[in-house]
This record gives structure tokens, sequence and C-alpha cells, in this order.
């Protein structure tokens, strides 16, 4: 082909000269000299360069030619200027780098399906009833299952926590218990074995469990043999039928799923005075259902299962606002990630704009040097359009390397958050790079390189050709300068709403990491026992361990004080039982209008332990046995909110449908953020393990304060705990410091990331006035030589170009705070004890910004300062 | 001053008046250019050179052909001959040619009501 196109090139000059000789020599004929003719010929005939160019491009492959035209000639451009490649480079690296990055983790979480068949048909189904969320009664499952016709399949379950004995280290195992249509629902098949079957279901189902992959080979040792063996689960001998596919790991962490002990007939009819099952559930969508099907199919399901309630229900408050409805079970695992990354992308996405104003800046340097060539170009005929395509083509090619560094640097940021995995991230999937990542990176890369681009290109069209030409070369025109500067201005701008932005996470993040906890968080050491066994189905067995336990501990030499307690402050907080009662003396409210409170035991020395002030009465002692009536310790919000001005003690509650079983508040403790750091404190009633004859919780978590490090006493502790029985696992073992830390996860993470992009910002709008500052007071060194000629002083010069940096920060501030202003709402979610609003923060900052504009032209200013008056003047 | 407007009177008239002049017989690109410059009596301002790229989209589309031969005054061009392609072409053009003219001029003329 090749050849062939060589030919036709030059047959088509010579085609052209042919014709201009014929016509020269007609109009010699006629008796013109020679001369004369030629220019006649020569202006008769048209532009002959780009005529023959024309007809060459009919054969050619269009645009892929001029393509490859553009790219050779972009290179040998570029390849002359090595700085400004470097530059570009290691900026726009750094920036796809981070972009690729955030969107890696974007796509690995929100955007790539669960790996499961049809994954994007498995629907989270939640009601709402009475004030409770997010769970599905029991009853309703089976209505459901019944009456939908917009479902393949709906599967219930829940999730709870088994101890795994008869092994060398007995270990607490999380356990989800399912119906059979589950695996339906999930669409997988088993690796190994099988899953249940629809008669393995309720409470009679036999002991069969099918195992998570990851315990089958973490456990078990990938044993091949594994299903029809048996292993203890709380003490009960458990068949093995069948073992997951690896990658199935829904919900999250579990080891062992197992029937769900739930009946149908236990559930339906519904009566008020049996128990309702809370359930989760999971449905397969039939392929073709619409999102409107859908949501009209749900709002009819729940008025049909809201008239199979009987009217007791109605009544008691119950079904108050009831809706049954169903989302993507990946946004439900989502949701709370999707807000923060919705921010981080965005903000990710203003740094690669910065980015791209500081090349757009370097360009439009470099097009200044370049008008005379362009002029040239345009003089012997190339369009305007192609010279812009031209520059656009070489913008692109000066992002590439960028791109390519910036997917090596993502790969390695990508790596070390999978290595560090902040907590936030911890439930979600691991973090990795595919194809969709990398389309996003060219697709940046190119998009970043057509925006920096089209600066210098614009500025190309108004080349006017004379003055380039005339000009030796050495042309500033005025409105380049202007574009400089709005571009350098946009940087800041853009630099000030990211600074606000990391400026209102700073300031969450010190009012929350300084909140008053309500307890001392130093030298306590926390950590799980999960009791199983006969022996401590009863209250007496359950206490006899944990009084022998305490008493066992606080022997040990570095060991202040210890205690039991339901929950431990900063713990998942998972039993707290939430309890609806009456206060005792008072007309008896409707269900939907009882208070409510969330209800820990605990033991006597819980409140010593912990280092929580008692603010009104007493706290639990010795005298409260199990033959004295029960008395409860409140918290302060209990007595604000729910007896507000009256005094507490001596109130009784009624917890139970008979008015004679009633628990006497006889002291107020102080506040604790036990539930997370940054919710408020909800009214909490405290029982105590030494009244309570009913069990209490079988998983208690034991807390204990240290004389020195924690963490030393751990192994001590332990041992303790398995000095009283070999076969209670001990878990989730943690200092109150860590717990303290994993509660600030999610903000660190937020603001290291959203701070980082702060950095980056910072340093390229520094750079890119430092950029445009320098280049003012190159443009201006000739009146500047002036000035100083005429008496001006070096401190004057400075303060000319300061000022200079001055207007444009100040008009970046106006800007930025419009900006920030209008973005800031989008950080709601991720703020603590700030509003997106926040006056220090929008104060501050902006003098920040422009203590840092003046600072990066410091330079150029004292460069201003000693220019020799003679040299700027013989200059040009 | 753009060259597009200049070489074209409207999409594809140039290629008519060519094929048009090749119908006669087979000639090389200055004479047509000759030709089309006097037959039109110099009403049609048509730059010499935009002639070529009409030229090289024809025998891309098979319209023309064309050789190597020698001119009248002894020089090396190229002669251009009408292939049945381009006659064709040539009839699709004129009558739609016409069909325009014929509009132009409906709606130009005065109305009739």
């Amino acid at each position: 082909m090749r050849w062939r196109r060589g030919r036709l090139k030059e047959e088509a000059a010579r085609e052209i000269a042919a014709h201009i000789e014929e016509k020269v020599a007609e109009l010699m004929e006629a008796g013109m000299p020679e001369a004369e003719a030629r220019h006649q010929a020569a202006r008769e005939f048209g532009n002959a360069m780009l005529i023959a160019e024309q007809s060459r491009e009919v054969w050619s492959w269009g645009w892929l030619d001029r393509l490859g035209q553009d790219l050779r000639y972009a290179l040998r451009g570029l390849r002359r200027d090595p700085m400004l490649m470097l530059t570009a480079g290691l900026t726009l690296a750094t920036c796809i780098g981070a972009n690729t990055t955030v969107f890696s983790i974007v796509n690995s979480i929100l955007l790539r399906p669960l790996p499961y068949p049809g994954a994007e048909r498995i629907y989270w189904v939640s009601e709402h009833l009475g004030r409770e969320d997010e769970v599905g009664a029991g009853p309703d499952y089976y209505s459901l299952r019944e009456e939908n016709r917009v479902f393949e399949d709906i599967a219930a379950y829940d999730q709870t926590t088994v101890n795994w004995t008869g092994v060398e280290k007995p270990e607490q195992l999380d356990v989800a218990q399912v119906t059979a249509s589950y695996f339906r629902v999930m669409g997988t098949q088993p690796m190994m074995g099988r899953y249940l079957s629809p008669e393995e279901r309720g409470e009679k189902a036999p002991p069969v469990v099918v195992l998570s992959y990851a315990f089958w080979r973490s456990r078990m040792g990938s044993d091949p043999h594994a299903v029809g063996e048996t292993i203890l689960l709380d003490r009960v001998p458990n068949t093995i039928i069948g073992v997951m596919p690896q990658g199935f790991d829904y919900p999250n962490g579990t080891h062992i799923f197992r029937p769900l002990p739930m009946d149908e007939a236990t559930q339906r009819p519904r009566s008020i005075t049996r128990p309702l099952r809370s359930v989760s559930m999971l449905a397969r969508l039939r392929a073709g259902v619409g999102p409107t099907r859908l949501a009209t199919e749900m709002s009819q399901l729940t008025h049909n299962i809201r008239a199979e309630y009987p009217k007791e229900f109605e009544t008691a408050g119950f079904l108050k606002e009831m809706s049954i409805h169903a989302e993507p079970v990946q946004e439900r695992l989502t949701g709370d990630l999707r807000p923060a990354l919705l921010v981080l992308s965005g903000a990710v996405g203003l740094v690669l704009l910065i980015a791209c104003a500081n090349v757009a800046n370097l360009l439009l340097a470099r097009a200044a040097t370049r008008q005379k060539e362009l002029a040239v170009r345009m003089a012997i005929g190339s369009h305007r359009r192609r010279i812009i395509q031209q520059m656009l083509t070489e913008s692109v090619i000066l992002a590439l390397p960028g791109g390519l560094a910036g997917i090596a640097i993502a790969s390695v940021m990508v790596a070390v958050l999978n290595a560090w995995k902040p907590l936030l991230l911890v439930r979600h999937p691991e973090i990795s790079m595919d194809v969709p990542t990398l389309a996003f990176t060219v697709a940046a890369t190119l998009v970043s390189g057509l925006i920096f681009g089209v600066a210098p290109a614009v500025a190309a069209r108004g080349v006017n050709i004379h003055d380039a030409l005339k000009s030796g070369g050495q042309m500033h025109g005025g409105g380049r300068g202007a574009t400089r500067q709005s571009l350098v201005v946009a940087e800041l701008s853009i630099s000030l709403v990211l600074l606000i932005g990391a400026g209102l996470l700073v300031r969450s993040f010190v009012k929350l990491a300084n909140k008053d906890l309500g307890f001392q968080a130093q030298n306590l050491l926390t950590m799980r026992v999960n009791l199983a066994g006969l022996q401590y189905a009863k209250a007496a067995g359950q206490k006899a361990f944990f009084e022998e336990v305490l008493e066992r501990i606080k022997q040990l030499p570095m060991v202040r004080r210890a205690t039991v307690a339901t929950e431990i402050p900063l713990g998942d907080w998972w039993w707290l039982g939430t309890r609806l009662f009456q206060i005792a003396g008072r007309p008896p409210l409707p269900r939907a209008q009882m208070p409510r409170a969330g209800t820990v035991v605990v033991h006597r020395d819980f409140f010593r332990t912990l280092g929580i002030p008692l603010r009104n009465g007493r706290i639990f002692g010795y005298e409260d046995t199990q033959k004295s009536s029960d008395k409860i310790v409140v918290n302060e919000a209990f007595a604000r909110e729910i007896l507000p001005g009256e005094n507490p003690l001596g109130q009784g509650l009624v917890v139970g449908r008979d008015a004679s079983s009633q628990w006497t508040i006889v002291g107020v403790v102080g506040d604790i953020r036990g539930v997370a750091l940054g919710a408020e404190p909800e009214p909490l009633i405290y029982r105590c393990t030494c009244q309570t004859d009913s069990p209490f919780e079988t998983r208690m978590g034991v807390i204990v304060r240290t004389a020195g490090d924690p963490r030393a006493a751990i192994h001590a502790v332990e041992g303790q705990v398995f000095a009283v029985d070999r076969n209670q696992p001990v878990f989730d073992v943690k200092t109150m410091d860590e717990r303290l830390a994993e509660s600030l996860a999610p903000q660190r993470f937020h603001l290291v990331l959203i701070g980082t992009f702060a950095a980056i910002a910072l340093v390229l709008a520094a750079l890119g006035v430092y950029g445009v500052l320098s280049y003012l007071v190159t443009r201006r060194t000739r009146e500047i030589g002036i000035r100083m000629a005429m008496g001006a002083r070096p401190g004057e010069v400075r303060r000319l170009v300061l000022e200079e940096s001055f207007v444009l920060a100040a008009m970046a501030v106006v800007v930025g705070l419009g900006g920030a202003w209008a973005l800031t709402r989008y950080l709601q979610s991720m703020l603590y004890g700030v509003t997106p609003l926040d006056g220090v923060t929008f104060a501050v900052m902006p003098v920040l910004l422009v203590a840092l504009a003046i600072m990066a032209s410091m330079v150029p200013a004292w460069r201003a300062s000693r220019i020799d008056p003679m040299a700027a003047l013989r200059e040009e | 001053m753009d060259t597009k407007t200049q070489r074209d009177l409207f999409p594809g008239a140039l290629e008519m008046m060519i094929l048009q002049v090749l119908r006669r017989g087979p000639m090389h690109g200055y004479a047509l250019a000759q030709v089309i410059q006097r037959t039109s009596e110099d009403l049609l301002q048509v730059e010499e050179g935009s002639l070529y790229p009409a030229l090289q989209r024809m025998l891309k589309a098979g319209w023309v052909t064309a050789e190597w031969g020698v001119s009248v005054r002894n020089r090396q061009v190229r002669i251009y001959k009408i292939l049945p392609a381009g006659r064709k072409q040539l009839e699709r053009e004129i009558s739609s040619f016409e069909r325009m003219l014929e509009g132009i001029a409906r709606v130009m003329r005065p109305s009739e009501s």
C-alpha cells in the first residue's frame, strides 16, 4: 500500500507541475513575459501545495493518516522539551494515579456486581414495622413467599454464633441460619456435597451444617473427605453435608450455614401473644421484572399482608406506617459507604482538574514561543482546524506517560490499601484493578489531555499571521496573560474548596477524638467469652462461672479491677436489648408510645472499673441480691428524656404484662458513648448480674483495668478464663484504645484521603502561582527596568509582584468560597459536630490560601527586584 | 477564504461539469480547466487547482480513468477518460439537477393564485 501511495503523491505533484507549465507556455505564446506568466499561472491555479495535499488525501485513510502525521510531529516537538514532559508527566501521574485509586475503590465496592450468578437480581427485602426497621417478621416471610408474583424465590435467615469445641483451641464461629431457599436465591452450586434440603428446616431440623469455603480451607485443612464428618457445635455433634463454593461470602464472614429454627406453625396464624421471629430476607427477582412493576407489587403486598394481621396488632401500634420494600442487596451492603465514596471521587476529580490547569499553563508558555512556527504553517496553507487538531494530539501524547505512570502508582496504592485494610473497607470486597479500571484510566488520561490542550489550541486560533511573522518570535499577547491568570485563579479556587473540605474533616475528627467518652479509656483490656454448654443454661451456672473468673483475674498483679457486662463500650453493642416499659403509677400507654431504653446487664463493679461517675443515688453493691426486689441504675439520658424534671430515684418501671414485676431506679450514672463515638447517648437501663435470676446472656464482655499496658495482661487474663473452663473460647480481645481507634476509622480514612488530595492540590496551585508570576515578571522585565531606572526601590518592585499575586488569590477566595458553599453540603454525612458551612473553617482556609499564594510568589518577586535596569532596557 | 465554497458551487457541481466535458472525449487536466472556464464564459470562477482533488475523488470512485500521455505541446500529462459508471453518474446528476432547478424555479416564479 505504501509504495502505491508514494507513487500517487509523486503523480499528483507531476500533474500539477505540468498544468502550470502548460499555462505558462500558453500565456507566453500570447506574448506575456515569462516572469509575469508564471506569476499569473500560479495565482489562477491556487495554492499548489495545498491542492497537491488535498489530491493525495483523497487516497489516504483520512483522519488516520493525519493522526499519524500529528503523532510524529508531536513526538518530535516534545522530545525537544524534556522539562515539559517531566513536569507534566509527574503532575499527571500523581493525579491520574490518585483518580485511578479512588476509582478502583468505587469500582470494587459500588460498581462491580457481587460474585453470584445474576447478582443484580438478588434483592434485600425489609419491613418497616412499628418502630423497628430493616427486619422482616417471621410470618410475613411465609406470606411473601406465597403471595408474591415477582420473585423466583425468597429466603429468610438470621445470624448467631456458636462455640466450636472438641478441638485444640475452642473457637467461636459465625453462623447463618437459613431456609433451604437461601441457596437458590444466591444462585450458587455447592463446591462439595449438597445444600440444605427443603425438609431440613425448622426447630426440629437434623443437626446438619454447610461449611464456608474459607472455614473448610483454613480450619479443616481443605479436607477432601470433610462431607459426612462431624463437628461439635455448642457441644452438639453436627454432620457436615456440604461446602460452599470459593468466593461465597454472604453474610460477610459466615463460617457455617445451618437450618433456620423457625416453623410456619409457630408463626402463623399471627397472634399478639406469641413472639414473632425477626428474620432478614433475600429474594431473587424474576427475569424481566422492572423497577416500576416491583414497586407496585411491593405496595400491593404491604397492603395484603397488613390485612392478615389481627386487629390487636393495629391497636398496639405495631402496624403503624408498615411497609415492605425491596432494594438490590448490593445497594444495601454499600449504602453506608456510598456518600463518602462519591465525595472522594468528586474531590479527586477536582485535583485532576487542577493538574490540567497547571499543564495547560505550561503549554501556554510553550505556545507563546511557538507562535511563529504556527504562523508559518498557516501562511503556507495549513487550516486552523488542522493546527488545533495537531495541538490537541500533542497534548494527548503529553498526557500518555502520566497515565501510564498513574496506573503504576494506583496499583501500588491499591496494594497498600489492601494491606492496611482500613476498617471502613473490611466488610467489603478486596480492592482490585480490572479492565473497567484500566478503561477509566485511559479515558481520564485522554480527557485530561483534551482539557489541558484546549487552552493553547484556542490561543493558537487567535494567532495573527502578519504580527507573528513580523515580530522576532517574542510574542506575549495580552490576552494570553489573562488566560493564564484565570487558569491560576481557577486552580486556587478549586484548592480552596478542597482545603475547606479537608478543614471541615479535620475539625470533625478533632471534635470526635476529643469527645468525652464518659469513662476512662486508658488501661482497659476487653474481651468476650461465649458460654456454651448445659451447665451454663441457667443463671446460677453463668454467675458461678463469671464470679470465679473475676476472682481469679483480680488476683493477677497487673490487674486493678475487673468486671463483666453484656456489652463492651465501643464494642458492637450487638445484643443490646431494647425494652419497652411503662412508668409505674401512670396510666398505661399504647405500645407505639411506650418509652423504651436499651438494657445492659452488668456486674456490680462495672461503674467503678470503667470510671463512670455516679450522678445521683447509688450504684450496685453487695446488698443487691437475688432476694431483694429488682433495682436498676439508669443513665442521665434516661433521666433527661424519659423522666424530665422529675426525681428519677425510687421511680418504678413496669416491664412485663404483670404490673407486679417492677424495676426500681436506685441510681443515675453519667452517660457514656457506648455505641459509637459520634452517636448521642441513648436512654440506658443497667441491671445487675447479682439480681437477675433469668439467664442474662451467654455472650459476655470481660473488662479489666490494668496497672500498665493492657496488652501485656492479655495472656494472663485469657489464662484465667481457660483455667475455669478450658472449653470456653475467648475472642474479640482488644484494648479500649484499639476500640477507640476503630471507631474513628471511617473519619480517619476520609481525612487521610481528602487531606492528601488537598495537599496535592495546594502544591499544584502553588506551582501554578509561581509559574504564572514568573511569566508575568519576564513579560514586564522592561517595564520593571524602566521603573527601576526611574528610581523605584527593590522593595517596591517586590511589592508590585506580590500585589499581583494577592489580587489573583483574592479573586480565587471569592470564587472558592462560593464553590465551597455550594459543595460542602455533600460532606454532611462525614461531618461530626461542625456544620458544612462552619465559620471557622471558612474564615481560616482563605487566609491560608492567600498566604500560600504570596509565598509562592516570593521567588519571582525577588527575581524582579534583582533586575538590572540597564540590561532590561537593552533587551529587545 | 474557505476553499471549500470556492471548489463546489454546490456539492457535486464540479464533478458534474467535468463528467459532462469528458463525455465528449478524453482530455487532460489543464485542457479540462480551460474548457470549463471558456464554455461558462468566465461566469464560473473556478480555481483551476480545485479540479485536481475532484479528479482524484472521481478516479477513486471509478467514474473516470487516467493514463499518462502527451499534450499538444509535447508535455507529459495525465489524460482522463470517462467510464460507464461515470456516464451513469452523470445521468443521475443531470436529472436530479434538473429537478432541483425546476423546484427553485417554481418557488421563484410569482404566485399563480
